[in-house]
């Protein structure tokens, strides 16, 4: 967390907070000040109208206290809140430029979390900081100076005091400090079976699981309460031992100055500022207690902050003479060249060898079990991985030679999941080509057979909710689809984009793709289940457990290939056989 | 402990019935309330005692001023004066009781503090098993109707609101109005002048708590609806993360997000800029306060009607009469959103719960077969759903429910579940009404695998057992082994021990779903429930648990609701559902020959197929 502090902080708005702090300090401290020269010389000499001088005095300095007071708070919120800004901004900037590795090991959740909560967690504890956390410190120094120039020999209570109260505030920390880090824990744990419990209700029920459900609840729950009841616990001594050991240093100061002012070494107005200044610290340190209580989970933040931005995209543009660009006269194509590939801490590769090319106009259809790395295959081609070994080629440029902005300009993909983003149907169709006319997007809806629904929702100005959630499994998927051909491309990417739909809409929307100019010229690569989808492809690819099992048209493979035929008549069971 | 900018965060939530449901709290605490008496008392104890300490103090104070004062005096006779003549003895007295006073005070405040810690951490231990144990009793259609949004946040934040209140707040309370009128009456019994003057600064206090206090609130508001756009442009860029980069619209992404993220700092600086604003105002009148009775304090001792000491005391005294104010103000808004919290849990705990509900009129039925459906009628809402269902599921019969989606499929496997009792009518099981039963002794009968694999966070191992906890080692293998899952399980690196997180992003949607069939292996039910079980698994995963569920479904009756129509051609009964009804039933010959729904949903599939 201080590295992030550190990091951005606009330092001379950190030092315009802390010079209002001990302004304000001062302030505070120096009442009691001018009291104690009150009580000395007011009283002694009964001198009304210094009385009074002095209590002007003290208004003007208690109203610099409260503009100081403001000013802190003002930079201190703005610094704060400038420092969250800018860190969302990094996070965000950073994230959204990872490749799909940083996306696969943090998780989508987690670095949602990351960009928000954990960074408003770091924001509210920055204003803290810079109000309540330098306030103590900043309170014993000056505080202590002003004693000794007071008077030097009754300091020495302080130095009793002080101390002893920094021990008891560190050694409680010591306990405590943990302890709180574990409750974070231990309450994500909490919160993790509440809600497995929620969205596991039918499956619980159906097996007759409450009472386990119930246990494991109980579990986490009495292991919360132990923790925190320590925790808790610990935190309730510290003001009472705070409040004892400012009350001993009183009865020091009373009893110390009792003696000096016997000696006539000490006035008495000293003993009413003294004890004054005890209160104060007093009041700072306990801020300063609320505050670290705060800091294991700022710090947690901090660190799942860092790890984030301390994290390089494993996917890199070349550089300087590396840097290729394509050449636009060559057609279409897509070629690769013995790639491995395997998943961070996985075991078995997740793709080995795969080798195949294609060209200009040709549909590449996979097919293949769960697992045997068919998305895989497609998620390489943007390089949204880097491959371990062998080379993947768009239109014969190896695609880590060229800019990952260039050669997504060449690609375009629909994937499993359809995202659709809030906002009209224009917009999100113009997400795929930002000039497409009306006519454009209208003739991409035409082909992805989505004209009608458009039309019967509103039309292009219809309301898209977030997640496209107004929209059935299968309009999205459409409409995703008709995105991805708005966009002009070398290379079109169909990732089991077909599956949601049925198969008479699957096969009029493959008939409309071979007629569209965009598609027709370019290389199509398909992913399916279905052997109706991929049995007119120019080229088939069968995948078993990461390996290209067989390569060739429907019918060679049918002869010729055992898991093709095994997948086929999987299949031709569904159609009796009849069509086959 | 929590945040000390406590109070002032984000609006409150007004309660509807502050005092009814204040009352089921305490009455809630039950056993708990005499520790809660002692603890008001021990804390009103303590605070009594501290409160006394300042003016016992002060006459130590006074004690050494009237030895300045004679030893000055002594002087001014002409007297050689090497030390004061002050009183010691007297002082070290006054100083032990001053010490008795503090020590006894923290003391009883550690005891008071310690008992209501345990005290509310019990309370919310048992405020949150009972919620969680709620969760199991209310019927199904409650999850159905409330979203797990709303269900999360009543059980975390709100149980959160009420043990930081009972923890800290609840006591403040006492003590703050104790501390108040305890160093009130102190003051007034050393001089009733300065404390008049002490609480000239009252009002202003209260008047800065009411302009600020509501103004913070309204910029948290603000600050709050600005934090959630900006959540919903993460959210949905991160989800949607590959096609932002694939479609080169990172820059684009960055700038709406930039602009948005500039609008919140413009709102969340001014929240907290004026929220914060309130310590240093109240700190303002504390110090006007402090040199009013400072100066006005001296004045008096001047004229040598108030001791030195008093007026020290008087000027400890104004310091601690501002806190009180202070805290009780914030507590007010704290109060009222923790009652509104515990309003919130208890509306949850008063929700109805299923009910035994035993049908003394419906006899039991001599019939050999397994499920029947008589007469049954159901309805989730006012437009009855399903009217005069009639099913006959013999032994061993596989049962299909086909339909287009949303068509209600799904009801019926939550009326054989009895996820939600049927209206009139009657479902047997083996004979037996199913009201008759309890829904344990129904569900025994019955497992099932759902579209949605819900795994819960634990090994695969524990995660197939529970489908049956009392399955030997052995079985559990084997049942990974029917349902293919044993290969990809072995193949991880912890194997069966391989602990699922959150989202399982360490196995494929397809595995999950070869767990929880493994899961339905394991509790080898009499009767199987299948709902779409097999649609995120490709075909030829399909195609291997289709035999196997083939085998498994031998000598065992099953219901299956399935999308691709191939999975259950062979089903001995076929109930077409559409628009909530059922619309046909027969097997897949007699129903192809009638050449309706299903005729045309089945057609429908190999349109276009040029296999």
């Amino acid at each position: 967390m201080f590295k992030i502090a550190r990091k951005n902080f606009a330092w001379w708005a950190v030092a315009l907070a802390v010079l209002f702090l001990l302004l304000q300090v001062s302030a505070d401290l120096y009442l009691p000040t001018i009291t104690s020269d009150l009580i000395d010389k007011g009283i002694a000499q009964n001198d009304q109208s210094y009385i009074w001088s002095q209590g002007g005095k003290m208004l003007i300095v208690a109203l610099i206290g409260l503009l100081a007071a403001g000013g802190n708070v003002y930079f201190a919120s703005t610094q704060a809140m400038r420092v969250g800004q800018k860190l969302r901004t990094q996070m965000y900037s950073k994230i959204i430029n990872f490749s799909s590795r940083e996306f696969t090991d943090f998780g989508d959740s987690s670095l949602i979390t990351r960009t928000t909560n954990d960074i408003v967690q770091i924001q509210n504890v920055l204003v803290t900081m810079l109000r309540m956390m330098l306030q103590a410190p900043i309170m014993l120094i000056a505080a202590g100076v002003l004693a000794y120039n007071r008077e030097a020999k009754l300091t020495t209570v302080f130095l009793v005091s002080l101390p002893l109260l920094a021990v008891s505030v560190l050694i409680i920390m010591y306990f405590v400090v943990p302890l709180f880090k574990s409750i974070q824990k231990k309450t994500d744990r909490i919160n993790l079976v509440f809600r497995e419990g929620l969205t596991g209700v039918r499956v619980i029920r159906a097996f007759n699981q409450d009472q386990f459900e119930q246990d494991r609840f109980d579990v986490a729950n009495k292991d919360y309460t132990a923790t925190s009841t320590k925790a808790q616990t610990i935190v309730s001594f510290m003001f009472p031992i705070m409040t004892l050991i400012l009350s001993g240093t009183n009865i020091g100061i009373i009893w110390l100055g009792g003696h000096l002012i016997g000696d006539m070494s000490m006035q008495v107005g000293n003993l009413v500022a003294f004890m004054t200044y005890s209160t104060q610290i007093l009041m700072s340190f306990m801020m300063l207690s609320m505050v670290f209580v705060m800091v294991p989970r700022a710090q947690a933040s901090g660190q799942r902050i860092n790890e984030v931005l301390d994290r390089e995209s494993s996917v890199k543009d070349a550089q300087g003479n590396d840097l290729k660009s394509f050449d636009q006269s060559q057609p279409a194509s897509l070629e690769f060249d013995h790639v491995d590939f395997t998943y961070r801490g996985a075991e078995n590769m997740a793709l080995q060898d795969v080798n195949f090319k294609a060209t200009s106009g040709q549909t590449v259809a996979i097919i293949g079990g769960t697992g045997s790395g068919k998305s895989t295959m497609v998620n390489l081609i943007p390089r949204l991985f880097n491959v371990d070994h062998g080379e993947i080629k768009v239109n014969g440029q190896n695609n880590a030679s060229v800019s990952q902005n260039q050669l997504h300009e060449a690609i375009s993909i629909t994937q499993q999941k359809a995202v659709l983003f809030k906002g009209t149907i224009r917009s999100n169709m113009q997400y795929g080509k930002s000039d497409a006319s009306d006519d454009e997007i209208w003739h991409a809806l035409d082909i992805a057979q989505s004209k009608d629904f458009i039309e019967e929702n509103g039309g292009l100005d219809a309301i898209v909710e977030q997640n496209g959630d107004n929209f059935s499994g299968g309009q999205r998927q459409r409409l995703a689809i008709t995105r991805t051909i708005i966009k002009p491309a070398s290379i079109y990417v169909f990732d089991d984009s077909f599956s949601a739909l049925d198969f008479k809409t699957d096969a009029e929307l493959r008939m409309a793709l071979k007629q569209d100019e965009n598609v027709a010229n370019a290389v199509s690569v398909i992913v399916a289940q279905r052997v109706s989808t991929v049995a007119d492809a120019d080229l088939i690819l069968v995948m078993d457990n990461g390996k290209v099992v067989g390569q060739g048209k429907h019918q060679e493979l049918k002869a010729n290939n055992e898991t093709y035929r095994q997948i086929v008549e999987s299949q031709i069971r569904e159609g009796d056989g009849q069509n086959a | 402990m929590r945040n000390p900018n406590h109070g002032s965060k984000g609006p409150t939530e007004k309660p509807q019935h502050f005092w009814p449901t204040t009352k089921r709290l305490f009455k809630y605490m039950g056993r708990w309330i005499p520790g809660v008496v002692i603890s008001i008392v021990l804390g009103a104890v303590s605070v009594v005692l501290s409160v006394n300490a300042p003016k016992v103090l002060g006459q130590a104070t006074t004690e050494i001023y009237k030895g300045v004062t004679k030893g000055y005096g002594e002087m001014k006779a002409g007297l050689h004066v090497t030390s004061l003549p002050i009183n010691f003895d007297k002082i070290i007295q006054i100083l032990i009781v001053v010490g008795l006073l503090y020590g006894i005070s923290a003391i009883f405040s550690m005891i008071q503090q310690v008992v209501m810690t345990r005290i509310s951490q019990q309370v919310v231990y048992r405020l949150r098993r009972d919620f969680k144990a709620k969760m199991q009793r209310v019927p199904v259609s409650y999850y159905d109707t409330h979203s797990n949004g709303d269900i999360m946040s009543r059980a975390i934040n709100d149980m959160d609101n009420i043990a930081g209140t009972l923890q800290q707040s609840l006591i403040q309370i006492v003590t703050s109005i104790l501390t108040f009128f305890g160093v009130l009456y102190f003051m007034l019994t050393i001089s009733w002048k300065l404390t008049l003057l002490a609480l000239i600064t009252v009002p202003i206090s209260l008047v800065i708590v009411g302009i600020i206090a509501p103004k913070s609130q309204k910029l948290f508001a603000k600050q709050q609806a600005s934090l959630g756009k900006l959540n919903d442009q993460v959210e949905e860029n991160y989800a949607g993360h590959t096609v932002v980069r694939t479609f080169n619209h990172e820059q684009d992404a960055i700038d709406k997000f930039n602009g948005q993220n500039s609008e919140y700092y413009k709102a969340a600086w001014k929240a907290q800029f004026f929220s914060t604003l309130m310590f240093p105002m109240m700190n303002f009148t504390k110090n006007l306060t402090y040199l009013l009775v400072a100066v006005v304090g001296t004045l008096e001792v001047a004229s040598g009607t108030v001791t030195l000491g008093n007026v020290q005391a008087m000027l400890q005294y104004t310091n601690q009469l501002s806190q009180p104010i202070t805290q009780i103000a914030n507590l007010s808004n704290t109060i009222q959103a923790t009652i509104a919290s515990a309003e919130r849990i208890f509306a949850v705990l008063d929700e109805p719960e299923m009910e035994d509900t035993i049908q003394a009129d419906s006899k039991a039925i001599d019939i050999s077969a397994k499920v029947v459906f008589d007469d049954v009628a159901f309805s989730y809402d006012k437009n009855p759903l399903i009217k005069d269902f009639n099913l006959l599921a013999p032994k061993n019969d596989m049962v299909a429910i086909v339909g287009p989606t949303g068509a209600g499929k799904t009801t019926i496997i939550n009326l054989l579940e009895r996820f939600y009792d049927i209206q009139s009518g009657n479902i047997y099981l083996d004979g037996k009404e199913t009201r008759n039963m309890t829904r344990e002794e129904v569900r025994s009968h019955f497992a099932m695998v759902l579209q949605e694999t819900w795994l819960f966070t634990g090994s695969i191992f524990d995660n197939i057992k529970y489908g049956n906890e009392s399955a030997t080692e052995e079985e559990v293998y084997a049942a990974a082994e029917s349902a293919h899952a044993d290969g990809f399980i072995r193949q991880l690196p912890d194997g069966y021990n391989t602990i699922l997180d959150e989202s399982a992003s360490n196995i494929s949607q397809g595995q999950r779903q070869l767990i929880t069939i493994a899961r339905a292996f394991v509790a080898n039910p009499e009767i199987l429930i299948l709902d779409e079980a097999t649609s995120s698994v490709d075909t030829r995963t399909e195609s291997l648990i289709q035999k196997a569920m083939n085998s498994l479904q031998q000598n065992r009756t099953s219901f299956v609701v399935a999308h691709r129509l191939s999975t259950i051609r062979n089903a001995e009964n076929i109930i077409v559902v559409n628009h909530g009804s059922i619309v046909e039933t027969g097997n897949h010959d007699n129903l192809m020959k009638q050449n309706g729904f299903y005729a045309d949903l089945y057609n429908s599939q190999f349109l276009g197929n040029q296999i």
